[in-house]
């Protein structure tokens, strides 16, 4: 918006059928989020498309970036019922704003139909209005399980208890650093009442062992766990469920960066993510990024820097942007102390080693390719892997359909190369959305 | 330390040269930069071919090696995915049918096993080949392995004998040779290593490692990419090319060529390979080859329009001026072996070329002369 | 299995008519092939090539492939993020969904 509001021609892909990404999924009056609300947002978003300030392109994916004379070549493809609709776009300047997914950690039982992300669960509910089961534990770790669990209640939803591995309670200390974030707070207090109405457990220092089923999930075995998420012993304890909404953080979508070579950092979830300087600028000329993508943070700093974003968009293109100086410098202040919420949030709800050990030998670690942990583990003792990438060439781990987006952290983490460049070596993705043979095929010899 | 060979190099050369010195009783350090099949090995398809290769040298260097690939298969267990699937090459035009059967006929003189296969017979040997080409021949000695699970394997087998150690992680930053002019040690990230011979197996890289013992190597690189496509059935069962193919391992044109190399693998996944430019150490993909790779796939195996692509990768085959490697004693540098500049053929080539240097260095009579493939021919080259 | 969200879109909302693996189902407009399917109790329809076992959706956002389905005779489509539509013909998958 800020692009084509300063004479910018803008086009905006989204793979979804609509605008609003996962946070705003089907919302017709979204809850959460401070600031402009999103009924206003969208009113004026969807002004802009209607007078062709900007070029909306939906159920559109990017499946590559190229760098091409003194910009850009984005080849998208359709959705899965249009995979042959391919396109070309040339652009001076492109801004990612690809968001996140749930960060997994394989366990005992974790491939049974009924064990989904927290953001699988929520998309059920929030895009379709359907419950994941009848009676669904949310699990994991983060300030994000109560916001699915809220979601599921809010929709009827049996939750049967929420299990989070880490003691929310060290927010206190480590947000004393950034407390203005009052709205952000406000948000949890909120969800967390919600759960106290429903009479749900909210189990904390808690973490899924294993979950069990013949061919879906019947129940989990949950533990205390210490402060490290190794079990307490004795404290086993069985619930009954048919769906389990669990995720531990997330993970940037960061493949389209990759493919130019934009650098990434290592964030202070210990995920990957985008660096950008605060104008949010990668480190190849042209390229912008915002929101999840640069480092898990929330809809409020994603906003903000997504108005940023677009300012420094506008700039490389070689134009003024309609944002005064000063709302800048107040955005890129707002952005710095969200960031600052955002690290606290990360080190209440860190990922501790004490998930390794239940990852038994004939646990998948890899779900596409089947790669078992033992697998894994012998191409490191057996074989002489040492680093990321030779485990994955020798047992498959992570070449699969979804090219390791969901493995490639926890392999490597499983084979103690969880190093920074590991991670963002594993993460080089020349693909970003599979598409068909056919689609690109062409005889011609130039771009 | 002290060994009889350090091998630079843990790709699947390096490997075979490893395993064979350690089975002649040597003892062997395998050093490599990176990890094992990190470099050329990894990026490649792992084609053992004999029908690519026009009579002469390399083709009889290539009939050693795919007799020794099988028994190595059979004394390593089937650790390494050794599918002797076949070769199958086809043409889409009469007048390119006729070349190949032409090409065919002089490589049976050699001892390789080609059969015609007429247009109306190609289905038989692949159902999903398109309906629209003028004939193929049937290789039925080409085959294939997972380059880095033979590396690997091979290497563990090597340690196995107790007489070779693998370093890797660990950069050779200089060779030893003292004043008569002869290989003393080699030179690591780790320390030194006090040898009297080495292997230079370095891929890519091996010119870099004939500078350090002092000599000049022209090798250089070649960008290939493979196309990889989703998991699927076993829908093509020969190694599948066109015959340009043939005529583009041994061409002198620089830039792009292009010409569709298709074969499943046992994870299912097909893979489609081949193209070849000269453009340096760049991996980018570049969109423009990976769709005129896409298309000649296409071409020869219709079905593959609606097969997704997962995933591409670009690897770099070394080569030669003459596009044969170099193998064998450098006259410049007594105890300098070379075992490299194999380009797209190294895997196949591999377990010859260990089997011959390791003869070389135990100074018995090698299976074959190794003349055509010495570092002196370059030197020669020069000169005229 | 319906939440209450689906029922307050409006008295008459607009339904979709599909048939898996040869049953007829009948969901609201707008949902997902996944959530259609995990509606009416169904939460899984693909087994695996290797081990033969049953997924249904993980990530459902799009990005982990586990959710494919055959639609429309078009196998590997992801569940998760394709909106169903009246007449579809969705079918579970073996293996790699290419009749193996």
């Amino acid at each position: 918006m800020v692009a084509a509001r300063s004479g910018c021609s803008a086009t905006v892909i989204d793979s979804g059928p609509a605008v609003g990404g996962q946070y705003y999924l089907g919302a017709q009056s979204p809850e959460g989020g401070s600031g402009l609300s999103y009924a206003a947002l969208r009113r004026a978003f969807d002004g802009l498309v209607a007078a062709r300030g900007i070029d909306l392109r939906l159920s559109t994916y990017a499946y590559a970036l190229q760098r091409h004379a003194d910009g850009f070549v984005l080849r998208t493809r359709g959705d899965d019922r249009h995979r042959h609709r391919v396109s070309e776009i040339g652009a001076r300047t492109v801004v990612m704003a690809t968001g996140a997914f749930d960060r997994q950690l394989p366990f005992p039982g974790w491939t049974l139909p009924g064990v989904m992300s927290g953001g699988g669960a929520q998309a059920l509910v929030k895009g379709s209005g359907v419950l994941p089961g009848q009676r669904i534990v949310v699990a994991g770790t983060g300030p994000f399980l109560l916001a699915v669990a809220y979601a599921l209640i809010s929709a009827g939803g049996n939750v049967v208890a929420v299990v989070e591995a880490n003691e929310p309670l060290n927010l206190a200390r480590h947000a004393r650093a950034a407390l203005p974030a009052a709205g952000k707070t406000a948000d949890l207090a909120r969800f967390v009442s919600a759960l106290a109405r429903k009479r749900v457990p909210y189990l904390r220092r808690h973490r899924v062992r294993r979950a069990e089923g013949l061919d879906r999930l019947e129940s989990i075995t949950i533990s205390r766990v210490d402060s490290e998420w190794h079990p307490v012993s004795g404290t086993d304890q069985v619930l009954e469920c048919d769906a389990l909404a669990i995720g531990y953080g997330f993970t940037a979508q960061t493949d389209l960066a990759g493919q130019v070579g934009a650098h990434m950092r290592i964030g202070s979830d210990g995920g990957l993510a985008i660096a950008v300087d605060d104008r949010q600028r990668t480190s190849i000329a042209g390229l912008i990024a915002a929101g999840e993508t640069t480092g898990i943070g929330g809809v409020d700093l994603a906003r903000l820097e997504g108005v940023i974003a677009g300012v420094a968009a506008v700039e490389h293109c070689g134009r003024r942007s309609a944002l005064s100086e000063s709302a800048i410098g107040r955005g890129t202040r707002d952005v710095a102390r969200l960031r600052g919420f955002a690290d606290a949030l990360h080190a209440t709800f860190p990922l501790r080693p004490g998930w390794r050990a239940d990852v038994d030998d004939a646990t998948l670690v890899c779900r596409c390719e089947e790669v078992s942990a033992a697998k894994v583990r012998d191409a490191v003792s057996d074989l002489g892997a040492l680093d990321a990438r030779s485990v994955k060439l020798l047992t498959r781990a992570g070449m699969g359909w979804c090219q390791g987006r969901v493995c490639a952290p926890t392999v490597d983490a499983l084979c103690g190369f969880d190093t920074a460049e590991s991670l963002i070596g594993g993460s080089y993705r020349p693909v970003a959305v599979p598409v068909p043979l056919g689609a690109i095929a062409s005889d011609r010899m130039s771009p | 330390m002290n060994v009889d060979v350090v091998v630079i190099g843990a790709g699947v050369v390096g490997a075979c040269c490893a395993y064979s010195c350690a089975e002649a009783g040597l003892t062997v350090a395998i050093v490599d930069r990176g990890a094992v099949a990190s470099g050329t090995t990894g990026g490649g398809e792992g084609n053992i071919l004999v029908s690519d290769k026009e009579p002469g040298p390399e083709l009889d260097l290539a009939l050693l090696s795919r007799g020794l690939w099988a028994r190595m298969a059979g004394s390593l267990g089937d650790s390494f995915e050794l599918d002797p699937k076949g070769g199958l090459v086809v043409a889409a035009q009469s007048a390119t049918y006729e070349q190949l059967l032409r090409f065919a006929g002089e490589q049976r003189e050699c001892g390789v096993i080609a059969e015609p296969v007429a247009a109306a017979d190609l289905p038989e040997l692949e159902p999903r080949i398109s309906r629209d080409l003028a004939g193929g021949v049937l290789y039925p000695q080409d085959m294939q392995v997972q380059p880095m699970l033979a590396a690997a394997h091979i290497i563990e087998a090597a340690r196995s004998t107790g007489r070779a150690r693998l370093m890797t992680g660990s950069e050779v930053t200089g060779i030893d040779v003292d004043a008569s002019g002869a290989i003393s040690g080699v030179r690591t990230a780790h320390g030194l290593i006090s040898t009297p011979i080495v292997i230079n197996a370095a891929g890519t890289w091996g010119g870099q490692i004939a500078a350090l013992a002092g000599v000049k190597l022209p090798i250089l690189p070649r960008r290939g990419f493979i196309l990889v496509t989703e998991p699927l059935p076993p829908l093509v069962r020969h190694k599948v090319y066109a015959a340009d193919y043939v005529a583009n391992v041994a061409s002198d044109n620089a830039g792009l060529e292009t010409s569709a190399v298709i074969e499943g693998t046992h994870s299912g996944t097909i893979l489609i390979g081949a193209s070849r430019e000269r453009v340096g150490f760049d991996k980018t993909p570049d969109w423009t080859v990976l769709g005129r790779l896409a298309r000649q796939a296409i071409d020869v195996f219709p079905f593959l329009a609606e097969v997704s692509l997962l995933r591409t990768y670009g690897g770099f085959r070394p080569y030669c001026p003459d596009h044969l490697p170099v193998i064998g004693p450098d006259p410049r540098v007594a105890g300098l072996m070379h075992a490299c500049g194999h380009e797209g053929a190294g895997v196949g080539l591999a377990a010859g070329t260990g089997h011959v240097i390791a003869q070389s260095i135990i100074g018995v009579r090698t299976s074959m002369d190794l003349a055509p493939f010495s570092p002196a021919r370059f030197e020669a080259r020069h000169v005229s | 299995m319906s939440a209450d969200a689906s029922k307050s879109s409006g008295s008459v909302s607009p339904t979709v008519d599909f048939t898996f693996d040869g049953t007829p189902y009948r969901v609201p407009e707008g949902q997902t092939v996944a959530a259609a399917l995990i509606s009416h109790g169904v939460v899984s329809w693909r087994h695996t090539r290797v081990g033969e076992q049953p997924r249904g959706i993980l990530c459902g956002i799009g990005v982990c492939f586990d959710c494919l389905i055959t639609l429309n005779g078009q196998p590997n489509v992801r569940a998760c993020v394709t909106r169903i539509e009246t007449g579809d013909v969705v079918c579970s998958q073996e293996g790699c969904g290419f009749g193996d």
